[in-house]
């Protein structure tokens, strides 16, 4: 990597040549010229690449759909979306407690069977995909918008910040994700948006090690240098013309740790950490009603399928976006 | 060779030194009042200086970081909130009983993943292929309380094959520990099995397209000498290097599966120091899990090393 060119912004010498340029009134009437060809040359270079981009996402869209790996996912997940949306008007009340009739085994008034407290248990299952499907995605939003920041800069203007940012990121991973999370979440206290940050700010170095890479790569490509030539400021830059570059590595990224922040949410809310009863959430479900296993398993067993099956829905479908992102 | 491992331990230090003052931090700064966290809202203003004063919380910050950092290298570890006993010998038996299980459950997974990688990247995109892939990679990404409480009911509640806890009773011979320990230790071999297997393929798959395994097959080499001889070990870089970076997950799943089986490792240790606000307790545990996760990718990247001529010998 060359590191004089990565100093931030224009080369200070053509900023020079540029301001000597327009002090000459021929020079700047043929510079204005220039510009305005060059404003519809650029338009008709738009609007080719809008035709061409929309193409794209057109032939993409066609693969996605003939994939059948990425179709299952896509059908278990929106099924599950469905639920998390709309079980309450369709199922009993998850939260209704009927002493009287605790761990009955499914039957027609119970299709899942009754918990300890007599709740519903289909209704609880029904419904217990909403916890996830609120932290999950909010996390992994979070995350990638922080490390996609992070890597940004720390890709873009390398030198000093990048080297700053990325010991800091090592360190952060040199503990299991899992162990930290359990260190803050014990400390600050039970609550969604306490766990939707505590994910979304433990995925970021991994993603901005993500962004960073992709950014590297993109950064002595000629547009880049074309929009630093142009005295575009880093900022721009970075966000006009990097990013919509690397948009399908962020894309693919997002969806894995999307898988992951399933996977770890299920597990915090499972160990006693983030969410307490008497929310339906699947793991809280399992953690609380396994002492049952013996004598009424449905109670655990339909929770634990269902996790296991919006797990494997989301890895479905990132399995598909990579295979058809990598043709 | 002797330099890289020199050099890799070098790195070690300033890594390690971040880490404690990170563990440091969110233990005793995030909450702020150390004293009121470990108490709770109901305790009295008078209780809560009381604590600080006995844990030493109301002097400055640089001062209780040095006290705790030079006791932790010293083996004095402090007192355990909960159990009034020294945290030491507490979290040296729970790692020695994760130890047993995260052992023995790497014992058992990593030929087997290794076996059924090589087998499917052998037999590349043959419906065996893709059955060991689907069903590796599955098992994979569900958590493992979810397969670990499938596999309880299975096999100890309906089948009544395995027993429903993890620990024999008290003077049982040691080697029954492992007959208790089958199941547990099942889940954490679904959670390594998809990554060690698919990147047992993915090597074996790259390494069979090389030239020198085509003149090997063209000399009329016997296939199990193509396989011992030139195949795995070229293939099996990759597959290392994904175990040792796999150990994070490992260490989770411990967490997990402790916690679901009662089992008295390190993980249940952790969580019920995070649970009862027991701050000793907790961050030796969490330090001593961040070294051994520190020494176990280092020996990860020296076994690696030595796979690779190339890493060997160089400078």
């Amino acid at each position: 990597m060359d590191e004089t060119r990565s100093s931030l912004g224009p080369d200070p010498d053509l900023r020079a040549e540029g301001a000597q340029l327009s002090a000459d009134p021929e020079m700047l009437e043929a510079r204005v010229d220039a510009v305005a060809t060059r404003a519809t040359v650029a338009a008709q270079v738009d609007a080719a690449a809008a035709a061409e981009q929309r193409r794209q996402r057109r032939y993409l869209a066609r693969a996605l759909l003939r994939s059948p790996t990425f179709m299952v996912g896509m059908f278990i997940l929106l099924f599950w979306v469905f639920m998390a949306l709309f079980s309450t008007g369709i199922t009993q009340n998850p939260t209704d407690v009927d002493p009287a009739a605790s761990l009955q085994a499914p039957s027609g008034a119970h299709w899942f069977g009754t918990d300890d407290l007599g709740r519903d248990v289909f209704a609880r299952t029904m419904a217990g995909a909403r916890t996830v499907l609120i932290i999950a995605p909010a996390a992994t939003i979070l995350a990638l918008l922080w490390g996609g920041i992070i890597g940004l800069v720390a890709g873009f203007w390398r030198g000093l910040t990048d080297e700053i940012i990325m010991r800091l990121v090592d360190v952060l991973l040199a503990l299991p994700i899992i162990i930290t999370s359990i260190l803050v979440l014990s400390l600050l206290g039970k609550g969604t948006a306490i766990i939707i940050v505590t994910i979304g700010a433990l995925f970021t170095p991994v993603v901005s090690r993500t962004v960073r890479a992709a950014v590297i790569s993109e950064r002595e490509r000629e547009y880049v240098m074309a929009a630093r030539l142009r005295g575009e400021r880093s900022a721009f830059v970075m966000a006009r013309e990097i990013l919509p570059n690397i948009t399908q590595p962020i894309i693919v990224e997002g969806t894995v740790r999307l898988g992951y922040a399933v996977f770890t949410a299920a597990t915090l809310s499972f160990l006693g950490f983030g969410l307490a009863p008497p929310s339906p959430d699947w793991g809280l479900t399992i953690s609380t009603q396994r002492v049952f296993l013996q004598i009424a398993p449905w109670t655990v067993l339909f929770p634990a399928v269902a996790l296991a099956s919006l797990v494997v829905a989301v890895n479905l479908i990132t399995d598909g976006l990579g295979r058809v992102f990598a043709k | 060779m002797l330099r890289l491992i020199g050099r890799r331990l070098l790195l070690m230090i300033p890594t390690l030194i971040l880490a404690s003052v990170l563990i440091f931090a969110l233990a005793e700064v995030l909450p702020g009042d150390v004293g009121r966290s470990i108490l709770g809202p109901y305790a009295t203003q008078e209780q809560v200086d009381a604590l600080n004063t006995e844990l030493g919380a109301d002097k400055p910050l640089y001062e209780r970081y040095w006290n705790w950092a030079s006791g932790w290298v010293t083996g004095d570890w402090g007192e355990s909130l909960l159990l009034k006993q020294p945290v030491f010998p507490v979290v040296m038996k729970g790692l020695g009983n994760s130890l047993l299980l995260a052992g023995f459950a790497l014992a058992i997974i990593v030929p087997l993943s290794i076996l059924l990688g090589v087998f499917a990247g052998l037999r590349r995109d043959s419906l065996l292929d893709r059955g060991i892939t689907i069903s590796s990679l599955s098992m994979t990404v569900i958590p493992e309380f979810v397969s670990g409480v499938v596999l309880l009911y299975v096999f100890a509640v309906a089948l009544k094959w395995l027993p429903v806890t993890a620990m024999p009773p008290d003077g049982s011979p040691f080697v029954y520990r492992f007959y208790y320990l089958i199941l547990p230790a099942i889940p954490l071999m679904f959670l390594e099995l998809g990554y060690i297997a698919r990147m047992a393929r993915a090597g074996t798959v790259q390494v069979m397209e090389m030239p020198f395994i085509r003149t090997a097959v063209l000399k009329g080499l016997p296939r199990r000498r193509i396989i011992f001889g030139h195949l795995l070990r070229n293939a099996m870089v990759p597959t290392v290097t994904v175990i040792g970076s796999q150990i994070g997950w490992l260490i989770g799943g411990l967490v997990v599966i402790e916690t679901l089986f009662v089992y008295p490792g390190i993980g249940k240790l952790m969580v019920d120091a995070a649970l009862t606000h027991d701050i000793p307790m907790l961050e030796a545990a969490v330090l001593i899990v961040a070294i051994i996760y520190m020494v176990s990718n280092l020996f990860a990247d020296i076994i690696v090393a030595l796979l690779n001529p190339r890493i060997r010998k160089g400078a």
